[in-house]
């Protein structure tokens, strides 16, 4: 406990350094400390995850590097049971957090070794291992995997 | 005929129904596995979305544009609207999308927006407010595209939709006639299996019916009846087999049998039961069965059975019969038979021996010529050689002389007289008309007879004679008929026997037989000589030359066995041995 608090609190002084620097990710709602706004070098600090899915939108399997979600969420001492991720074009989606720790989602910010950009499904994209799981192959989980990733509310 | 078709439809009508059972179930499955694929590759598409959400995505643009034209907007609100724009025609030429846009015939149009944006995104570099008609003009396209697009994705989509759900439709109509088949098959299957149940329950009665009255027919069978396992334990013990083995069903039942009667450990029992139970039927009569309360042993018919059900032998049966009663009628049956035999046997044997004597007559009848010649001559010969003589003596022979060439001729005619009597009386006796004249005689007064009957016949022969040592050479015969066997073989040695040698008359006795053997000297007769001498008319190889019909021998030996006795050739390396055997003794009367 006393570990996640000092690691949290790392974290969020990161932030507040990289404030100058492009805020990537903004999460709010029930977290510890209030609503954080996080560069892409305070999510590199984070455990990196992989993996590797084919998804709906896309040809073939492709190559996913990033954190998990479960991760930030516990880094930042998160209280909800769902989360609403928002997209920079305003599309948002209430996941809830069971899924996170039922499945290694990640927050992925390369695809097959080349980052993700804005002007395609960057800068983060939520990715399920659909290819895993049977259960994920279904459009109610479709619909989660938010990309052009701006916001996390924790609820 | 009929009962063959009904068998036959009784196992088709089934087959059949679990055949189209099976054939339709896997037609149902299949096609709802066709509609479950269908229904999981539907799920993933959303063009229509897609297309909206990029439709928003440039009005958003254009509406930031006209605020970045009135200076609410700045450059980098500009840039984020450009890049979210951009991504939604990256999305749009991703794998997916990119083929449902070739699909619906705009894939030119997105080319061109793509085009355009690169344009779009030098306006908004150096982007000041003069520039804002222009950037209005580029990007006046996208929306008008995008909504166009979204037109035909949302006809593509329910054309789509429509057609899939026809063919589910049709999938699903086809399954439900699977399944009323299947219903009906079912039903058909339910309805044997209810008619086959009722059938076998009603069997079961049956036989439940047939085997208490199998029951009933064992217990009140009089016949014994057990049966026994493979393990040889009595599993079935009736009434009438407690009876003959003496034990009440109780004490037996479940118990090894040869515990419980020594009866069943007797080979013939032990071994009808071991076949039985190795599949071979068997049956023995008359087994004698003893019981410690009876005296005497009961007679039984066993039949030994196997006993099988579908898998094999399952134990043994054993029937026993009480055949007493029928076994005591049929040792009866054989002792008259017996009886009955012995008395043939016995009339059969008076009958031959009658019947012998028939013949013996009637040879004797046949050849009473020759016998007579033969038998006749030598008493003929001695009687006319004294006649003779007292003819050539003539005046010169003196009384004494006269009297005793005329006693030895009238000797010869006594001879001769009781030789035609014996004849004629043993012809009689053959006959069966006559009893036997059989007496007590002494043979010694027989052989002094016989012996100077031939002295006087040929002086010149010397004749020894010798007695037994002790007893009396009594005998039971014929006196007339033994002279006369006796005067046959002395004559006959007489004429075989060389010149200058004597002729050897023995009498002996044993308890029950005399024997007189009369012997002479010579050479000894060939094997086939000795086979045949006693033969009618035969005549030795040595007989050439000598006077003789051949019947002497014949004649003695059947005389002899008219008297009990018998005339014997005896083995000899030298000379030649016959021997008369005469009983000592009369019959024994009892």
């Amino acid at each position: 406990m006393w570990k996640l608090m000092v690691t949290g609190l790392v974290l969020l002084g990161a932030a507040g350094v990289a404030q100058a620097e492009a805020t990537i990710l903004e999460i709010t709602g029930r977290i510890a400390g209030g609503d954080v706004k996080l560069d892409r070098a305070a999510l590199e600090a984070l455990p990196p995850a992989a993996l590797v899915t084919s998804t709906v939108v896309t040809d073939g399997q492709h190559h996913f590097t990033g954190f998990l979600m479960r991760d930030l969420l516990n880094h930042l001492d998160a209280k909800g049971d769902s989360v609403t991720a928002v997209a920079l074009n305003d599309y948002a989606v209430e996941i809830p957090i069971s899924d996170f720790y039922e499945y290694d989602v990640i927050v992925a910010f390369d695809m097959d070794g080349q980052p993700l950009t804005r002007d395609d499904k960057g800068p983060l994209w939520i990715v399920y291992p659909r290819d895993d799981h049977q259960a994920l192959q279904d459009i109610r989980f479709d619909y989660r995997w938010v990309w052009q990733l701006q916001l996390l509310d924790v609820q | 005929m009929t009962r063959s078709r009904h068998a036959i439809l009784g196992l088709a009508l089934p087959l059949t129904a679990v055949l189209v059972f099976a054939v339709l179930l896997t037609f149902s499955m299949l096609r709802m596995f066709e509609m479950q694929n269908a229904m999981r590759v539907g799920a993933e598409q959303n063009m229509l979305w897609v297309l909206h959400q990029s439709e928003v995505a440039a009005l958003r643009m254009i509406e930031t544009a006209a605020l970045a034209e009135l200076g609410e907007a700045d450059q980098d609100d500009l840039a984020l609207r450009l890049d979210i724009l951009a991504s939604r025609v990256a999305l749009l030429n991703d794998g997916p999308q990119r083929r449902f846009v070739e699909r619906i015939g705009m894939e030119d149009d997105l080319d061109r927006l793509q085009a355009t944006l690169a344009s779009v995104k030098t306006i908004i570099d150096d982007f000041t407010q003069g520039d804002g008609p222009r950037l209005h003009n580029t990007l006046d396209p996208f929306s008008r595209i995008f909504g166009r697009a979204a037109n035909k994705a949302m006809i593509a989509e329910w054309d789509d939709m429509g057609g899939r759900l026809e063919a589910s439709r049709g999938q699903l109509h086809q399954i439900i006639a699977s399944l009323i088949g299947i219903m009906i098959a079912g039903g058909t299957l339910a309805v044997m299996l209810v008619m086959a149940l009722r059938e076998s329950r009603q069997r079961n009665r049956m036989l439940l019916r047939e085997r208490d009255f199998s029951g009933l027919l064992i217990s009140s069978s009089g016949e014994g009846i057990l049966a026994v396992n493979r393990e040889i334990k009595c599993t079935v013990w009736n009434d009438a087999i407690a009876g003959m083995i003496g034990k009440p069903a109780e004490q037996v039942v479940g118990r090894t049998l040869s515990q419980v009667a020594g009866f069943f450990e007797t080979a013939p029992v032990r071994i009808g039961i071991e076949q039985a139970l190795a599949g071979i039927t068997s049956k023995m009569a008359y087994q004698p069965l003893f019981a410690p309360d009876r005296e005497r042993p009961l007679y039984v018919d066993l039949r030994f059975y196997p006993m099988w059900n579908d898998v094999g032998i399952v134990g043994a049966i054993l029937f026993m019969h009480d055949a007493s009663d029928r076994h005591a009628a049929k040792q009866r049956e054989a002792q008259i038979r017996d009886r009955l035999e012995e008395l043939v046997t016995e009339r059969t044997r008076d009958l031959d021996s009658a019947l012998q004597r028939e013949r013996s007559a009637a040879d004797l009848y046949r050849n009473f010529a020759a016998m007579v010649s033969h038998q006749f001559r030598t008493p003929l010969a001695v009687a006319d050689s004294a006649l003779q003589r007292l003819l050539r003596r003539g005046p010169r022979a003196d009384p004494g002389e006269v009297a005793e060439r005329a006693g030895r001729a009238r000797s010869a005619i006594a001879g001769l007289t009781r030789l035609v009597e014996s004849t004629l009386d043993a012809a009689r006796l053959d006959a069966g008309q006559i009893g036997a004249r059989r007496v007590n005689c002494d043979m010694s007064k027989i052989v002094r007879t016989a012996c100077d009957r031939l002295g006087d016949a040929a002086p010149d022969r010397h004749i020894e004679v010798s007695y037994p040592l002790l007893g009396q050479p009594i005998t039971y015969c014929d006196p007339a008929l033994a002279e006369q066997v006796l005067e046959n073989l002395l004559s006959n040695a007489n004429k075989y026997a060389p010149p200058n040698t004597s002729v050897s008359v023995v009498l002996r006795i044993d308890d029950e037989w005399l024997h007189c053997e009369v012997s002479n000297s010579g050479p000894p007769l060939s094997e086939k000589d000795r086979e045949q001498i006693f033969e009618r008319n035969h005549r030795g190889a040595n007989s050439v030359g000598v006077a003789g019909t051949g019947i002497g021998l014949f004649m003695a030996r059947t005389l002899a066995r008219m008297q009990g006795g018998d005339v014997t050739l005896q083995a000899a390396n030298e000379g030649t041995t016959f021997r008369i055997s005469l009983p000592r003794f009369g019959e024994k009367t009892t």
